[in-house]
């Protein structure tokens, strides 16, 4: 299979950040946002979803760890 | 005896002159320019004296300092030589197809980055830097022409048309290079540039881990900087200036 050209690499970038503007505009509830899941999978390569959630998943445990939403627990701090 | 007394300030050809008239060197038997009566030199011949050897010691040590500086570079110019020659080589076919070299770079400034045609976003985003980093050096009158390059990680999917249908889109001048998985591997070891092809789906698609680093090779064809992804368009922009202004050829 030929790689995406630079406009269907685009269209595939737009479609997954519509995807994820819904996500963050509904706490993550991917319900939601299923007609733009359903773009954003007509719209990329197969390997690419796979990617981009992962990468999703890694910018939001991002976020949280730089809010400080993880604690080492009781007994490691001590260790 | 008041012929002894200074204080007075009464000049006698019977007493020796104030110590104002006195020659230098002159010998005295008081006062800082006094010295022992034997006539062992005074304070201002020893100071003299010291200060010419101290002077002829301190200019031998600039001169031997400046020797050894001189060879230092000399040797430096030597390795940097031999090194142009065989580092970073590689033998790879251009998106046209014709076999290229580092050595048919020579003479020019360039800036390498390693990818593949299926990346998700990386890669599109780096080159996108690369290309407007070669626009703004274009942009200066007088700077000669940087040329940006691409080698693939992924030989197997990147052929000769791949390249050539994927590095259009980024900028002209944009060199895009393949060739077979020896080559390639060649290519990345000079580079030591990491690449590893993840697992394939139903679709036989896979994504190509791998370091993300533009590098800077100066015309001898050595390699002299390189730029990570936090690095910004206009960071690479300056430090190639740089770089450029600096540079002195080990051929010329």
């Amino acid at each position: 299979m030929t790689a995406p050209s630079m406009k269907e690499r685009q269209v595939c970038w737009g479609a997954r950040d519509d995807y994820w503007k819904c996500l963050d505009e509904n706490t993550d509830d991917a319900s939601k946002c299923k007609k733009f899941r359903s773009i954003f999978e007509s719209s990329c390569p197969q390997q690419w979803i796979k990617y981009f959630d992962k990468r999703r998943d890694y910018l939001k445990f991002k976020e949280k760890f730089e809010a400080g939403q993880f604690e080492p627990s009781e007994r490691t701090a001590t260790s | 005896p008041a012929s002894l007394d200074r204080a007075s300030e009464v000049w006698s050809p019977l007493l020796p002159p104030p110590a104002w008239c006195r020659e230098p060197g002159a010998h005295s038997s008081e006062g800082l320019s006094g010295g022992g009566p034997l006539g062992a030199p005074g304070l201002r011949t020893r100071l003299l004296v010291t200060g010419l050897f101290g002077t002829g010691l301190a200019a031998a040590w600039l001169w031997a300092r400046a020797k050894k500086e001189q060879r230092q570079q000399r040797r430096r110019m030597e390795a940097l030589r031999s090194a142009a020659v065989g580092q970073g080589d590689f033998h790879l076919v251009d998106h046209t197809g014709r076999p290229r070299c580092k050595a048919d770079f020579a003479g020019q400034w360039v800036l390498l980055y390693f990818g593949f045609t299926h990346c998700p976003d990386i890669c599109p985003e780096e080159l996108e830097k690369l290309a407007g980093v070669v626009r703004r050096l274009d942009a200066e009158p007088g700077q000669p022409a940087v040329q940006p390059l691409f080698v693939t990680v992924d030989p197997e999917r990147d052929d000769v048309a791949a390249m050539g249908r994927y590095v259009r889109e980024f900028h002209p001048r944009l060199l895009g290079l393949t060739g077979t998985a020896e080559q390639v591997s060649e290519a990345g070891r000079a580079y030591r540039v990491y690449y590893s092809a993840g697992p394939r789906d139903e679709d036989q698609d896979y994504i190509v881990d791998h370091s993300i680093i533009i590098y800077l090779l100066n015309p001898d064809g050595l390699f002299t900087d390189y730029y990570s992804r936090s690095k910004t368009e206009e960071q690479i922009t300056a430090s190639v200036r740089r770089h450029m202004a600096r540079f002195r050829s080990a051929f010329s």
